[in-house]
């Protein structure tokens, strides 16, 4: 099984580089959220808010990249018929669909850092990172996490034929909800507790947290412990799914 | 134990459409097949477009829960007890789908190994023999998306084989390919068969169930019409005699008027190329060409032959009366 999981995460991986359009889009968006954090976030008046701006950004996309990747790669094999055959494998369903959502967020990891690089070379973001152990712990925990939290949103996607659209829409609520796209102090109350069960949110707050120097380890702790409420929410998730799936047939397109 | 145990199977489909007038569609598209499958084996499942002969093997294969009814592969129930039975099978369909495009033959194999458990030592080793079988080597390292049709149905043969399965279903596995690219994949289901592999077939081409398998069933509308050896199938229609007459142009009403001569059993027409070719039943034969011949007068009519049935015509006959 663990065997699957890694040979999923390479052949996904691969399959991902060997596609321009998606290379090329992973390649200008980190500029695009880059800009999204100087600009709409006003982060350029207050250089306080800046280094915080563009890990809110950086996040942001993490969480696209892994939302869209994954519903976009499960409508993918749906269209070129793979979907069956890894429905059809021995291994858990778990292991196969994890290591679509896992790529993409190592894929997420990558647009993380280059977006930080953006931001440092053309926005003059400080990139002065005060905890840089915990930091580079943090992204692998952010990247787990939200990883396993896409794995969930993938449970659907196995089930719906319109996977992609899905994941498209399942890409706001969350930036807005975890405080990515503003900061959950000026959204109503209620936003707060629903805030504590997204990964993005401790995600970026360890990120965060790492690089000014404060205290990154409980929001990684909470990282991994959401990761594993996640797997075991996925794994029923995705088992009930699949069930559905094969009751109604919607394991292919025609 | 058969290694196949299929008892009262029946499948239905429901679709919905419309948002606020909401309508249901039913179809059924398995209506109570039963039939076995022994080891080593070569059955195979005829039946035209939509007959069920994918829902057949979508539900073996656990890809889809049946309505009602049971099965048993191996032994175990596809329906509860997939996981054990996924591990014993390779399910290969027909067609362009059902591979990574844009990664190589190698990278298909390899991720599909780890999929189904090939162990590490043995995989390199398997994908070698599995690329040599099918007759890839040397273009294993070239993405699948520059394959002919041909050598990607070659490519999933080889994928279903990876984990050295009991039972091999294949779906219409020549469906589309040019006449060589077919016969290679003839020969290396024979070849598989001779090697004692448990395999069931679905296809709608005669010919190819009539050279592979030991045994058949036909199945039209989700319903089995006949079941037995090609030769048992062949003796349906054995008392008949056929008469291909080719036509340019024929309109329907000559074609009923053909069905109404007296001795005529049944008439079919196929198109080849710019002819319409008549098919007529009868058990007469020979006998009925001058009467035949006088109710086209008129209509452009080429060669006039006189055979035995075959296969297909059985076939038409089973499926046409069904």
């Amino acid at each position: 099984m663990i065997r699957a999981f890694f040979s999923g995460i390479r052949i996904h991986v691969l399959q991902f580089t060997k596609n321009p359009f998606d290379v090329s889009g992973v390649l200008l968006w980190p500029i695009l959220y880059a800009s999204i954090a100087y600009y709409l976030l006003d982060a350029k008046n207050d250089p306080s808010l800046l280094l915080s701006a563009s890990l809110g950004a950086a996040v942001m996309l993490m969480w696209s990249l892994v939302v869209i990747g994954s519903s976009g790669a499960l409508e993918h094999q749906r269209w070129q018929g793979t979907l069956e055959l890894l429905v059809a494998a021995p291994v858990p369903f778990a292991a196969v669909i994890a290591p679509i959502t896992i790529a993409s967020g190592v894929v997420g990891a990558y647009a993380l850092l280059a977006t930080l690089a953006w931001g440092t070379l053309f926005f003059e973001v400080p990139l002065a990172i005060e905890q840089p152990l915990a930091f580079v712990v943090a992204i692998p925990a952010c990247v787990l996490a939200i990883g396993m939290l896409g794995l969930i949103m993938a449970a659907t996607f196995v089930f719906y034929r319109a996977a992609f659209a899905l994941g498209i829409a399942m890409q706001y609520p969350v930036w807005i909800a975890a405080g990515l796209l503003v900061p959950l102090s000026v959204l109503p109350d209620w936003v707060g507790p629903v805030s504590w069960f997204l990964a993005p949110t401790w995600g970026f707050r360890a990120i965060q947290e790492a690089a000014l120097g404060r205290t990154p380890w409980p929001d990684i702790a909470m990282c991994l412990l959401l990761s594993a409420i996640y797997l075991v929410a996925a794994t029923a998730c995705l088992r009930g799914f699949e069930r559905l799936a094969r009751r109604n047939g919607t394991l292919q397109l025609t | 134990m058969a290694a196949i145990e299929v008892e009262e199977l029946t499948r239905t489909y429901r679709s919905r459409k419309g948002v606020f007038r909401r309508t249901t569609t039913v179809v059924e598209a398995l209506k109570g097949i039963s039939f076995e499958v022994e080891r080593g084996e070569l059955f195979g499942l005829l039946g035209p477009n939509g007959a069920g002969k994918t829902t057949t093997i979508k539900i073996l294969t656990t890809l889809l829960l049946p309505s009602s009814g049971s099965a048993r592969v191996l032994g175990f129930d596809p329906a509860r007890e997939a996981q054990k039975v996924r591990g014993r099978i390779g399910y290969v369909f027909g067609g362009e789908r059902g591979l990574y495009d844009r990664l190589s033959a190698i990278h298909n194999l390899q991720y599909f190994a780890d999929l189904y458990r090939v162990p590490s030592a043995d995989k390199r080793r398997r994908i070698a023999e599995l690329v040599e079988l099918v007759g890839l080597t040397g273009r294993e390292r070239e993405r699948v998306e520059t394959y002919s049709r041909g050598m990607r149905q070659r490519l999933h043969i080889a994928r279903g084989l990876l984990h050295d399965p009991e039972i091999l279903f294949l779906d219409e596995p020549t469906i589309g390919l040019d006449p060589i690219g077919a016969r290679e994949i003839r020969e290396t289901i024979a070849g598989l068969r001779q090697a004692g592999k448990t395999i069931l077939l679905t296809t709608h081409y005669m010919f190819e169930a009539d050279a592979l398998c030991g045994r058949l069933a036909v199945i039209a509308g989700g319903a089995f019409v006949a079941t037995g050896t090609p030769a048992d199938l062949k003796a349906a229609v054995a008392d008949r005699t056929i008469v291909e007459i080719e036509t340019f142009g024929v309109p329907e009403a000559t074609i009923d008027r053909l069905r109404s001569v007296v001795g005529v059993t049944r008439v079919a027409v196929e198109a080849r190329d710019q002819a319409q070719v008549v098919l007529v039943q009868s058990a007469t034969g020979a006998e009925l060409v001058p009467s035949l011949l006088r109710e086209l007068e008129g209509s452009a009519v080429g060669k006039v032959v006189t055979r035995e049935p075959t296969l297909e015509d059985a076939y038409v006959e089973l499926v046409g009366s069904a």
